[in-house]
């Protein structure tokens, strides 16, 4: 392992919907046992991270994976020419397919990554979800699958108002009427095409898991919440930490049955007795710091294990913990700013 | 173990239940009759020690010591 080892982090835009990586980088800066440099890859130069000189050393802005895989690539090694980039956590939804098909390929460029295979991705698909809620031993809120207009009423009928409009992949509407459904499924199926989930609503308390998969049908810890308080965004702002011991099962049969690699989120929610399965993220969360301040250090957990370093055996966390975000404000001068807009970069910062 | 049993009750009536992330705040009678459920003791016995502490008469406490456990069956403490 290169000392020090340089991690580039994405998904650096702490905002009112945060990406998980300036929780990533806060994780990486606490490892003790890590000599990191931290890299920001950003697509704006607005991203907050990018300023918060305390935990990145220099970013960079990149691509949109969708401009194509070669540009991306070519962006990526321009990165490791200057800065050096033995390892990369992406944190994005959208940067996922790329890492997970292109992750061999990097490895032989030096860049490492602990990412789940193209196989393992298509199973967070809201079509899969069936499947996965069987394997894993929770149960899945009435769901029916659907490719057409006809099929959509049909489903919406069987379900019963109101129903959850999902993507596969992204977006979720709430429906109250089959005329509401309908609107929602144009609007997903326009951007983002057919199947079209239709899902039962299911109120109740809502806990997830953020845990990591070793690849081999472990996992290198896990933590649940529950969620206290959202934003009207849907994204926590004050939670909580559980000993619930079916989310936590479900986490440990959902890496042994995969031999997940890598991180990942089950977004459940608890109802009269019964834990049900909503959404399945093959990434860190937002939240994820909430795991290295009780304790897990997650991605720093992944790192060593990746690159082959030993790990301690410790893995429980305290329930009772509070997480509770906050905003704060950060002024300083433009000259970061005007560098990353001129040359695409900043410069390091001084420690 | 039932949830009832994993709860963190603090003397001044703030529970917490881990499993579910769950709070409830007692009055001080409350954690009388839940320290008496986590203690094992009957529903009697408690009955008997809140008649003796706050000078009421058995009925009543016997009938308040039911309607909190009504009310932990309906949180599925119990």
């Amino acid at each position: 392992m290169p000392a020090p080892l340089t991690v580039g982090v994405s998904g650096i835009n702490a905002v009112d919907n945060p990406g998980p990586g300036v929780g990533v980088a806060r994780s990486l800066r606490e490892a003790e046992d890590l000599d990191l440099r931290i890299v920001g890859l950003a697509y704006d130069a607005m991203e907050p991270g990018i300023y918060m000189d305390w935990l990145l050393d220099r970013s960079f802005v990149v691509p949109y994976p969708s401009a194509g895989r070669d540009a991306y690539i070519e962006r990526l090694r321009y990165i490791q020419s200057v800065a050096g980039l033995d390892f990369i956590i992406p944190t994005l939804d959208t940067e996922m397919p790329f890492y997970s098909r292109c992750q061999g390929e990097l490895e032989t460029l030096g860049m490492h990554c602990f990412v789940p295979t193209p196989e393992m991705y298509r199973l967070r698909g809201k079509d899969r979800l069936t499947e996965v809620a069987e394997t894993i031993g929770i149960e899945l809120p009435e769901t029916e699958v659907v490719s057409s207009q006809e099929e959509l009423v049909v489903a919406v009928e069987k379900v019963g108002l109101p129903v959850m409009i999902k993507g596969a992949f992204y977006q979720a509407r709430r429906a109250h009427t089959t005329q509401e459904a309908l609107q929602h499924c144009h609007r997903i199926v326009a951007e983002w095409g057919y199947p079209i989930i239709v899902q039962q609503v299911v109120s109740g308390d809502e806990l997830n898991v953020v845990a990591v998969g070793d690849g081999v049908g472990g996992c290198l810890g896990r933590v649940a919440i529950r969620k206290m308080w959202i934003t009207e965004l849907g994204k926590m702002w004050t939670g909580v930490t559980i000993h619930n011991q079916a989310i936590l099962r479900a986490s440990d049969a959902f890496a042994r049955a995969y031999r997940w690699r890598g991180p990942f989120e089950l977004e459940c929610i608890a109802s009269a007795g019964r834990l049900y399965l909503v959404e399945i993220n093959p990434r860190f969360p937002a939240w994820c710091y909430f795991a290295t301040g009780v304790g897990l250090n997650l991605p720093a957990r992944m790192i060593t294990t990746a690159l082959g370093g030993p790990l301690s055996a410790e893995s429980d966390y305290p329930a009772g913990r509070l997480f509770i975000r906050y905003t704060y404000e950060l002024v300083t001068r433009m000259e970061q700013f005007q560098r990353l807009v001129i040359r695409g970069e900043t410069a390091e910062a001084q420690r | 173990m039932t949830r009832l049993r994993q709860l963190a009750l603090n003397r001044d009536g703030f529970a917490f239940d881990p499993s579910t992330g769950t709070s409830f705040s007692l009055n001080p009678s409350g954690v009388a009759v839940l320290e008496g459920l986590m203690g094992d003791r009957s529903t009697e016995q408690i009955a008997r020690d809140l008649r003796e502490r706050y000078q009421v008469s058995l009925e009543e406490a016997v009938r308040d010591v039911a309607d909190f456990v009504d009310s932990l069956r309906a949180h599925d403490l119990l």
